[in-house]
């Protein structure tokens, strides 16, 4: 008998998948729901679509969201690709108390994280608001981003920009035109990663905000405390489409660069943190 | 020389950022969980005092870390039957339905996590369609309802179902390297599909198992967003009380503390974690 087609691990795996997307058929639903109330499907309507993009606080809470996401990822990028080009020449001791910062900055409750910084910056009277935010993501982003561009570093041959100096480039020009080079589908994986966990954050951006605009999902999470409206499945549908095309965008920068697909990565990522030994 | 200074330079913005952005307001949150908070003042007094970790006793902070612990438990264990489940169904297709079946998995994943976990409402809900499917299949009587929502069981399963992909990819990893074999040979020597499972199945995915359930269940001991949504402000975790501390109440002292009990938890976990992992090396 062959495990393969056990019906046992199909069924459940059916089961499993189902699990996973009867979520979005819901949101999908809901979406188009005329009455707003999921008890019963009365006919298709437009309506919670135009609503969203007509509402003021959801059109605030988006641009606000894509310049946090945007600074954070190019914040959180120069903090990884700085450090990890360090970390590849650094004496093992250094490395080894990098590497605990990077993993610390990943295990440690998110929750803790953004009250201990919310607290340091009332202390410090760091003002509160979308540039805390920035920092805030940044923080914890740039540790995945360091270990996607680490991952990469590791698979990279030094001798490639010793030819490149002993051919006469300047050493400017090797790290242009070599180092990063080579880096490069690393940095767009790190930084989609970087932009599209800010984009979905709640709870940095919600200790940090102050009294500044709320990023979209804050606004959405007001939403649904103060009165439930379908308008919050039109805006999910539009952010998981956003969401979908850019992070089939990164597969495809890394199935071109022939390299690490997702899967790959979190392997990467895995033994990087030691958590997985293969 | 200025090789090696410049080289040094490279290190300056994760020192920096990781120095003043993470470890600084870590070890605040340590100074003032033996501070005070004078409430006539409005300052934090501080004698050393370790009051906000007797305070810690009381049962309604004790009881809400013990329904933190049952649902990380539970919820990591729930992730790891299914996981494992689905997995190993993919790590044995052929490499197009692997690819298809995995983007299956992650789509889920990347949809926005508040408008995904507010889904479970309008699904849990009396009147919504799980609560309609049992009275229409008579399980229930027409007054009654299953009154899933706002419950220890709904927070679980929004935390199951936020967390089951950092379960099921790790898994997949490990089994997918497996030449397959090894599945034919345990066939053919005889054992029946549960003892292939058993001895084969299970020891080849327990790194990948070890490392999903350290991806799942660190985070969910500290989960606030969930219980916020599916507890409905009834059922709360710990990092809900720590939020408010910070958030409503004020008394920075106690949540420092509160944080500080935590972290300290999720580190004897993640060291027990670790020695098991090594053992699970070993052999």
């Amino acid at each position: 008998m062959n495990l393969r087609r056990h019906p046992v691990s199909a069924g459940l795996s059916a089961l499993v998948i189902a699990f996973l997307w009867l979520p979005l058929v819901v949101v999908i639903i809901g979406s188009f729901d005329a009455n707003g109330l999921l008890t019963t499907f009365t006919g298709a309507t437009g309506h919670w679509y135009d609503q969203a993009v007509h509402d003021p606080n959801v059109r605030a809470g988006f641009e606000t969201t894509l310049i946090i996401a945007v600074c954070s990822m190019l914040l959180s990028l120069c903090v990884a690709l700085s450090g990890a080009l360090w970390w590849r020449r650094a004496p093992r001791r250094a490395r080894a108390i990098y590497d605990a910062l990077v993993y610390a900055r990943i295990v440690v409750p998110e929750v803790v994280f953004a009250t201990a910084l919310f607290f340091l910056f009332l202390k410090v009277h760091f003002a509160l608001g979308i540039p805390a935010i920035i920092v805030g993501h940044a923080v914890l982003n740039s540790a995945y981003s360091t270990l996607i561009i680490q991952a990469r570093l590791l698979g990279t041959d030094p001798a490639l920009e010793e030819a490149a100096a002993d051919l006469g480039a300047t050493p400017w020009r090797v790290f242009r035109r070599v180092t990063l080079a080579t880096l490069m589908p690393a940095i767009i994986a790190a930084g989609l990663l970087a932009f599209t966990f800010s984009l979905d954050d709640v709870v940095t951006s919600y200790f940090l905000q102050g009294t500044a605009q709320s990023p979209l999902p804050i606004v959405l999470l007001g939403m649904i405390r103060f009165r439930i409206t379908p308008e919050i499945n039109a805006v999910g549908v539009f952010v998981m489409f956003l969401t979908v095309a850019l992070m089939s965008g990164a597969v495809v920068v890394f199935a071109g660069a022939g390299r690490l697909g997702r899967e790959g990565r979190s392997r990467r990522r895995s033994r990087l943190l030691g958590l997985y030994q293969g | 020389m200025i090789r090696r200074i410049a080289h040094h330079g490279l290190a300056l913005p994760t020192v920096l950022v990781t120095a003043v952005c993470f470890l600084a307001p870590l070890a605040l949150i340590f100074v003032y969980s033996f501070g005070t908070d004078n409430l006539v003042t409005l300052n934090v007094d501080f004698g050393w005092t370790t009051s906000n970790y007797t305070a810690f006793a009381q049962t309604l902070y004790l009881d809400t870390l013990l329904r933190s612990v049952v649902l990380s438990l539970g919820t990591t264990a729930a992730c790891g039957v299914l996981g494992l489940a689905l997995a190993y169904f993919i790590s044995r297709q052929g490499p197009r339905v692997q690819r298809l079946l995995l983007a299956a998995v992650i789509i889920p994943f990347w949809t926005s996590f508040i408008v995904r976990t507010y889904s479970w409402v309008d699904i849990l809900q009396n009147d919504g369609p799980l609560d309609n499917l049992a009275h229409t299949l008579g399980l229930l009587g027409p007054r009654s309802h299953l009154d899933l929502l706002y419950t220890p069981f709904s927070i679980g399963l929004g935390i199951v179902y936020s967390y089951l992909p950092l379960m099921i990819l790790p898994i997949y990893v490990s089994l997918e390297r497996i030449d397959p074999a090894i599945y034919n040979a345990g066939a053919d020597l005889g054992a029946t599909p549960w003892r292939q499972f058993r001895r084969l199945v299970l020891p080849l995915a327990r790194p990948g198992l070890i490392a999903g359930s350290i991806i799942v269940g660190v985070p969910a001991m500290g989960e606030y967003v969930i219980p916020e949504i599916l507890g409905g402000g009834k059922t709360l975790m710990v990092g809900n009380i720590i939020a408010n501390q910070f958030q409503e109440t004020g008394n920075y002292p106690l949540g420092s503390a509160l944080a500080v009990v935590l972290i300290v938890a999720l580190m004897i976990v993640l060291f027990f974690m670790r020695r098991f992992q090594m053992s699970a090396e070993v052999t």
